[in-house]
């Protein structure tokens, strides 16, 4: 069952194409996120869903739904947005009940002067005023209740608009790079708060990141675009295993894949920087093809061993968990970047010489159109 | 070379000296001036002049005719101020909402705020001149039309054509807009209404985009289905520093109304639309009164003085959102 589907969806902006024909399915009370570069088209594409933008072409669909035609306040969705977009004249408390007031009370039991004469807007405010105060204690912001959001730290400001979000029982969440801006520590917090409020509320979450991570670690599936177009839609798993295109394999992964060209000799094998590779696919079609190969599929060899090839290194990056090692070899002028644990890289030093090779059976790869063509089995 | 500041600390005073003695010469002394010859009964001209305490304010609060002034400025501003905020905020909303065309309009609807209103105001003398003014020749003429007639009567609401102002007006004569009492005030506000209401709209255009458009994205995520909900939830509230500064401007703005009075009626009919500033003029320099004349001009500032406290008080405690 799909909760969200978008068919077709087309969008310009003047003559510039930012959504070029994009079809996604999104199921029920999954946690999808939408990754890709600053300017792709991502806040478009969900403003889109949300309805406050129109598109130019093709369908929305929620719940089963066309939804083209009715307007943003009548989908029930909730939605986080980039800059928050917390209303600064009211406090955290009434920006809060915001959503709750204009759903459950009539436009008669709004109003401040013939308001009060219901008798049923009482009970209704109580109970608003219990789902506030739940939802404050879940985010961590009931002592900010009756600030102004002018008076919150950005951290602070996030979680009252997630909180915002969550005070109703919307079809679905989306959220607009709700994390982008706190520091790294509450970002990874948030980000497993934010888990595991989708285990618990089982609601459909559309999550729009540049951040990889956060993309790779949340989610059920995540759809990668790029320009305009979305390039893979599956889990983190197979995204990072199996990216279908160069593009997706470049931009997913930190530090980035590495890229070296290959080509196949007469005989079907493959020789990259002078190195033989005995991995065998199915020879493609075209003789020179492009090796991708992450930093951490790459091992480093005691010096006297009869395999692999010589790098020099360049550069050392230490991330304390890890360490990075610029390396260049004769054979290209592109650095490649080995990911090794801080014991390994304790002994080499700029300008050594060392010996590593690649992890044959990890290596992918890609055509001459940039496709992927050598599939992996993932292991269950 | 000698120091010609021997203290080193005195130099700043040098700086702000020229400044402080400017502004105290032309600023402040004026005013103590005026407040000085308010207990006065000087005349401009006469050798010498008496002190005579509190009387000249006596004098304002008792006559009659201070009190028509009073009443006649008071009603131009709490008809002036409201009518033509609420025209200018829906105007700049009306006009920040269209796709195209809004400079022209924004352009026609500030040139009565850059005209000379004196100029102007000869153009209205024209205008609602009770006999050969076009505003009368089009309702004369409209009388023996039968649709504008019952148009402007109401008939076609049910109303007796005869009863009702238009009717009267066609049996009778047309009104004399500036000459009698029972219209020049209102003619003069609504002239003052078509004057300012232009720049309110300017300042209203310039608060509207200071409001970010994710408010209405939001407001709309947050069910507020509908431009009254949006404008009640985002538009209004945010727009309360706007209000205070065009609330506070446009006041004093109609405090000081003059050059329609001046060039229209001359505070008249039987004193109609004698407003402050026309009555500190009459007094202080047509006639040379200069005791009294002063003593209007204490009470004109402290009431200026009183809407700029109310506008920093606003500033400081309500509508101040970071
Ligand atoms: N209202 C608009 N008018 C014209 N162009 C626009 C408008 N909104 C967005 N664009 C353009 O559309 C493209 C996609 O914008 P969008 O905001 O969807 O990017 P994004 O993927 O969300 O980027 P980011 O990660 O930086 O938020 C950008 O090139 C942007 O310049
Ligand atoms: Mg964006």
């Amino acid at each position: 069952m799909y909760s969200i589907e978008l068919k077709n969806i087309k969008k310009n902006f003047g003559r510039t194409p930012v959504l070029k024909a994009i079809n996604l399915a999104i199921k029920d009370g999954e946690f999808l996120t939408l990754v890709g570069p600053s300017g792709c088209g991502k806040s478009t594409l969900l403003q889109i869903l949300a309805g406050l933008e129109s598109q130019d072409e093709g369908d929305v669909i929620i719940n089963n739904k066309i939804v083209n035609n009715i307007r943003a306040s009548h989908r029930n969705l909730a939605m986080v947005f980039q800059t928050y977009a917390l209303y600064p004249h009211l406090t955290v408390q009434q920006n809060l009940a915001v959503p709750l007031k204009l759903r459950s009370l009539t436009s008669a039991e709004r109003n401040p002067f013939i308001g009060p004469l219901f008798p049923t807007r009482k009970r209704k405010l109580a109970k608003i005023q219990e789902k506030i105060i739940h939802t404050s204690e879940i985010l961590q912001i009931s002592h900010l209740l009756g600030r102004k959001p002018a008076q919150l730290s950005g951290g602070q400001q996030q979680r009252v608009a997630l909180g915002r979000a969550m005070v109703r029982e919307p079809s679905a969440f989306l959220m607009d790079e709700p994390l982008s801006n706190l520091d790294a520590a509450l970002r990874v917090h948030m980000r497993t708060e934010l888990s595991q409020l989708h285990r618990q509320l089982k609601t459909t979450f559309v999550y729009v990141t540049h951040d990889q991570a956060e993309a790779l670690t949340m989610s059920d599936r995540m759809a990668v675009m790029m320009n305009g177009k979305i390039l893979q839609i599956d889990t983190p798993d197979q995204i990072y295993q199996n990216p279908l295109t160069l593009e997706v394999a470049e931009f997913i992964g930190s530090p980035k894949i590495n890229i070296a060209p290959a080509e196949y000799d007469t005989n079907g094998h493959l020789t990259c920087l002078g190195v033989k590779i005995s991995f065998s696919t199915a020879m493609p079609e075209q003789k020179n093809v492009k090796l991708g190969i992450r930093p951490e599929h790459f091992e480093i060899l005691p010096q006297d061993a009869k395999i692999g090839f010589l790098a020099d290194v360049q550069f050392k990056e230490n991330m304390g968990s890890d360490i990075y090692l610029h390396f260049k070899t004769n054979y290209f002028e592109q650095f490649f970047i080995v990911r090794c644990s801080p014991e390994k890289a304790r002994f080499i030093a700029v300008g050594d010489r060392i010996r590593i090779r690649w992890i044959e059976e990890k290596i992918l790869i890609f055509g001459s159109s940039n496709e992927l063509v050598s599939f992996k089995k993932l292991k269950p | 070379m000698k120091n010609i500041f021997p203290n080193q600390l005195s130099s700043h005073v040098w700086f702000v000296v020229p400044a402080v003695l400017l502004m105290i010469l032309l600023l402040i002394l004026p005013v103590f001036v005026a407040a000085t010859f308010s207990f006065t009964n000087y005349n401009l001209g006469s050798p010498d002049f008496e002190w005579i305490g509190t009387k000249n304010y006596e004098v304002l609060f008792k006559y009659s005719s201070y009190k028509k002034m009073f009443t006649a400025s008071f009603t131009y501003i709490f008809v002036v101020v409201p009518i033509s905020i609420i025209l200018g905020l829906f105007s700049a909303i009306l006009i920040s909402s269209l796709r195209f065309g809004g400079e022209i309009y924004k352009t026609i609807f500030f040139l009565p705020v850059m005209a000379t209103l004196l100029a102007m105001a000869i153009v209205w003398d024209f205008t609602l001149d009770p006999i050969v003014g076009i505003v009368n020749q089009t309702l004369q003429k409209g009388c023996n039309t039968n649709f504008f007639y019952s148009l402007m009567t109401g008939s076609w609401l049910g109303f007796n054509p005869v009863d009702t102002w238009y009717g009267i007006a066609c049996a009778e004569r047309m009104p004399n807009w500036l000459g009698d009492k029972k219209y020049a005030l209102g003619t003069i506000a609504f002239i003052g209404i078509w004057q300012s209401f232009g720049f309110n709209m300017v300042l209203y255009l310039a608060g509207l985009t200071a409001v970010p458009r994710t408010l209405y994205k939001a407001a709309e995520i947050d069910g507020a289905s509908g431009s009254w909900e949006s404008f009640k939830l985002v538009t209004w509230p945010l727009l309360g520093p706007t209000h205070v500064f065009v609330v506070t401007i446009t006041s004093i703005r109609s405090f000081q109304v003059f050059d329609t009075v001046e060039a229209l009626t001359r505070g008249g009919p039987s004193k109609s639309t004698y407003m402050m500033v026309y009555a500190m003029f009459e007094k202080g320099v047509k006639q040379n009164l200069i005791g009294i004349g002063s003593t209007l001009t204490v009470v004109f500032l402290f009431f200026v003085l009183f809407l700029t406290l109310i506008q920093v008080y606003f500033v400081n405690r309500k509508v101040h959102y970071s």
